[in-house]
């Protein structure tokens, strides 16, 4: 048994002659309370407006704070209530209700325009009857509804802020723009100073450097003097050399062309079975055998394994072990079939 | 109408500075800009808490009637404010039941009411003729 109290909604709801109408009530005076620039005896008096016509026989009063209160339990009762109980006129005949008490001159705020679409899906209400029912009782298309989590939203409803917000910008870019220009004007004569100073250095630095040339260009010849010497020792050893080795190179050559076209065959052979590409690799370690195996090693580790998981050893299991034991099997066959064409 | 705090991956009780770090650290550029220009302002924020209440409270009821996927209901709105149904039960289901549980304890009162009132008035009686009896016996009463 539950503690909980009957909330008061729920006892109005039971004291009501009518529970459609006094759900119809609460979902209404929901709609006023979201309606902006207006008054609580405004919303007080247009909510008895348009219920003239129920039959609930309360108060209205107690509705119009519940609705207040965003009581979202309430709301929800009244909404299960009003979809139970409403035929299809009924429905369309709510709708237009709510349109005219959501939107009666003003527009019509953020919030209606969620609730009215709730509403409308609440009742089973086309979006192209709600659009055509709206244009009717308004003369003004339904719109979209505005998006304030958007930056463009607060660009067109609150200019002042951006108005003022460019003028502040502006006004600290103008202090940068001067703050930079007294720099540049502090950096300039100091680049002034500097380059007298450098100048003086450079002068400096001239006259050394052209002794120091002089003195270089001295040594340099004495050097290459003695390089063409070595030079013409070095050419006449060589020569030597040559003519001794020619003399041999007629006994060796044909011993040597073999040798080398041997290593040249044995390189090839290591070439051939080339790194084994991912995918090779992968098919192998699928039936569980490292790369380089052999076509015979191939087909016995395939056998072995397609007897493992063949799919009618687990027929006994449930759906799923032999739905996994197919995938298994399948992707054991893909590998081998990719062997089997490529090895 | 998109949920900011979900999107920025903050509660919307957040307070001013952590929602200027979530804010600063977005990587989205659109996203951050937005967020920026909503967060900015005090009244702005305000204002976006309101209907961020409405809307989340609009999701919160699509969710128990089941109108997750509703004509209506469709873009950002029913990206950022679907929720998952929770375990709210109907409340008119709920209030037919605890109305017959009422009414069935009003019957069962009703129906015990008689043989009751018959035990309390011969109890009453009885102790009634006790004390009389009591006090004949202690002589407190004159003859």
């Amino acid at each position: 048994m539950s503690i909980a109290r009957f909330s008061p909604f729920e006892l109005l709801l039971l004291k009501s002659r009518s529970q459609v109408d006094t759900a119809t009530l609460l979902l209404l005076a929901w709609v006023l309370v979201h309606r902006q620039h207006i008054s609580e005896g405004q919303r007080r008096r247009r909510l008895a407006d348009v219920s003239a016509q129920f039959r609930h026989g309360h108060e209205l009063t107690p509705v119009m704070s519940i609705a207040h209160s965003q009581d979202l339990q309430a709301i929800q009762l009244a909404a299960e209530v009003v979809r139970k109980e409403c035929s299809k006129a009924r429905s369309l005949s709510v709708i237009h209700k709510a349109i005219s008490v959501a939107t009666d001159d003003g527009a019509l705020s953020i919030a209606n325009h969620y609730i009215l679409r709730f509403l409308a899906d609440l009742l089973n209400v086309a979006p192209v009857t709600l659009a055509t029912l709206f244009q009717e009782l308004t003369g003004a298309p339904l719109s979209s509804p505005e998006d304030p989590s958007r930056d463009a939203y607060w660009q067109i409803h609150d200019p002042d802020y951006h108005a003022r917000k460019a003028r502040e910008a502006a006004a600290a870019e103008q202090k940068a723009r001067q703050e930079q220009a007294r720099a540049e004007q502090q950096q300039r004569q100091k680049n002034e100073r500097e380059q007298h100073k450098q100048q003086k250095q450079q002068d400096k630095q001239r006259r050394q450097d052209e002794a120091r040339r002089a003195r270089e260009q001295e040594q340099q010849r004495k050097r290459e003097q003695t390089h063409q010497q070595e030079q013409e020792q070095e050419r006449a050893r060589q020569r030597k050399q040559s003519e001794r080795e020619q003399r041999s190179r007629g006994h060796y050559s044909h011993q040597q062309e073999q040798r080398q076209q041997q290593s040249r065959n044995h390189y090839s052979d290591q070439q051939r079975p080339s790194p084994p590409p991912d995918r090779t690799t992968r098919a192998l370690s699928v039936l569980g055998l490292r790369p380089g195996a052999t076509r015979i090693e191939v087909r016995h580790a395939y056998r072995r394994m397609a007897q493992l998981h063949h799919p009618d050893r687990f027929y006994t299991k449930s759906d799923q072990q032999i739905a996994l034991a197919s995938a298994r099997f399948q992707r054991i066959k893909n590998a081998y079939d990719y062997l089997m064409k490529t090895y | 109408m998109r949920d900011l705090y979900q999107r920025l991956a903050i509660s919307p009780e957040a307070n001013e500075q952590d929602i200027k770090r979530a804010v600063t650290s977005c990587q989205h550029s659109v996203l951050r800009q937005d967020a920026e220009s909503v967060f900015a302002v005090a009244e702005r924020r305000a204002a976006y808490d309101t209907l961020h209440e409405t809307v989340s409270d609009i999701g919160r009821l699509r969710a128990r009637l089941g109108l997750t996927h509703g004509a209506h209901w469709q873009g950002d709105v029913a990206n950022d404010f679907s929720m998952p149904p929770d375990q709210a039960v109907s409340r008119h289901d709920e209030l037919i039941g605890r109305v017959g549980l009422a009414v069935s304890l009003y019957n069962r009162w009703q129906r015990f009411r008689g043989p009751w009132l018959l035990i309390t008035v011969f109890t009453t009686g009885a102790s009634v003729g006790l004390a009389l009896g009591l006090a004949l016996c202690l002589g407190l009463i004159p003859m």
